[in-house]
């Protein structure tokens, strides 16, 4: 949903972060995406092409992984993926904060966040 | 040998840096200011999204009225533009600060944070956001307040909870309002209902009609109010 603004904040953290180093160029960024983010990699990619014309991050590889999300059980201890609901009508499986284990309800513990992971430069 | 070309190597060295950097981390760290400050004042502040035209406004001015003689109530009241909502809610006597977000789509930790400025907290027990009217944005920017409501209304159809998974999976309380027209638009109420537990088991939801105020007492109880 906002992958405009986001990116743009990603290039803006990449460039001051190769201004500090004094870097030539960026060659790559590693972007990791929790899977309960509303970012489309596709879209990110998109803007990234836009928002990098003409700066020293032009032409460089944007790599994104998918992260999944990780829920942890109160009750029974349970921790991993979610539990899904595979409704055919939905087209794809909706999460859930059922635990996949026991009658217990889970708390989300990562799927959240988007990080700027590693930056390769030329310097 | 004929050179058909020349590969020179660029000058300088190739890093990789570490980075690790939370792109959410700024509108995570105001949301965590404004929970404390609002927790230092001992005010119950309360988040309160869900679609365009759902009855947002109509559940908190519902909810003023039963609620202002025991709490002093103040409402923050998120909108693109204009101050139609506000003045509503402000005919009831309450202190309204309206939060235009001009083009955004949800509100955010930081313009919270300057509508608190403009609060006296001390004389504020209880505080009403009522976001931007969205079922997608707002679930991804805390804002900092201790309880979350989300409203859907039976006119949007039957399917707004299961398009939508993830702002209820951050909801303490799912309305579903405008119930005395589920049968005119041959919507389910208890499908509506389940689809709520089946994403979030501890949500609890209550069915109103903010027009005449039924289920809000309701909606006040699963607040603990």
């Amino acid at each position: 949903m906002h992958e405009g603004s986001i990116t743009s904040q990603i290039v803006e953290n990449v460039l001051r972060e190769a201004e500090k180093r004094k870097a030539k160029r960026v060659l790559e960024v590693h972007l990791e995406i929790g899977k309960l983010m509303f970012l489309n990699p596709e879209q990110v990619h998109f803007w990234y092409q836009m928002l990098t014309k003409n700066t020293i991050l032009e032409g460089s590889q944007l790599l994104i992984e998918e992260k999944p999300g990780t829920v942890k059980c109160p009750k029974c201890g349970y921790e991993g993926d979610f539990q899904y609901v595979d409704d055919p009508a939905l087209h794809m499986p909706m999460p859930t904060l059922n635990c996949p284990k026991c009658d217990g309800t889970v708390k989300i513990v990562s799927g959240k966040d988007c990080f700027i992971k590693t930056v390769k430069m030329l310097i | 040998m004929k050179i058909n070309d020349v590969v020179k190597a660029e000058e300088g060295e190739i890093f990789d840096i570490e980075l690790d950097e939370n792109i959410l981390k700024a509108n995570a760290e105001l949301a965590q200011q404004n929970r404390e400050l609002l927790r230092k004042q001992g005010v119950k502040a309360i988040d309160v999204m869900g679609s365009i035209g759902a009855g947002k406004t109509s559940l908190i001015e519902k909810m003023v009225q039963k609620l202002k003689t025991h709490y002093r109530i103040a409402v923050f009241k998120g909108d693109l533009t204009t101050t139609i909502d506000a003045e509503i809610i402000g005919k009831h006597g309450v202190n309204v600060v309206a939060i235009n977000t001009g083009k955004e789509c949800h509100l955010d930790a930081n313009l919270v944070q300057k509508a608190l400025r403009r609060l006296d907290l001390e004389a504020t027990d209880l505080l009403f956001i009522e976001n931007v009217g969205n079922l997608i944005c707002p679930a991804e920017f805390p804002l900092g307040s201790e309880k979350r409501i989300v409203v859907i209304s039976v006119t949007e159809g039957p399917y707004m909870v299961v398009k939508h998974p993830f702002i209820f999976m951050d909801a303490d309380v799912a309305v579903i309002n405008k119930i005395d027209l589920a049968e005119a638009m041959g919507v389910d109420i208890a499908k509506l209902q389940n689809d709520v537990k089946k994403i979030n088991p501890k949500t609890k939801t209550v069915t109103t009609n903010c027009r005449t105020g039924k289920g809000v007492d309701q909606v006040i109880a699963a607040l603990n109010l």
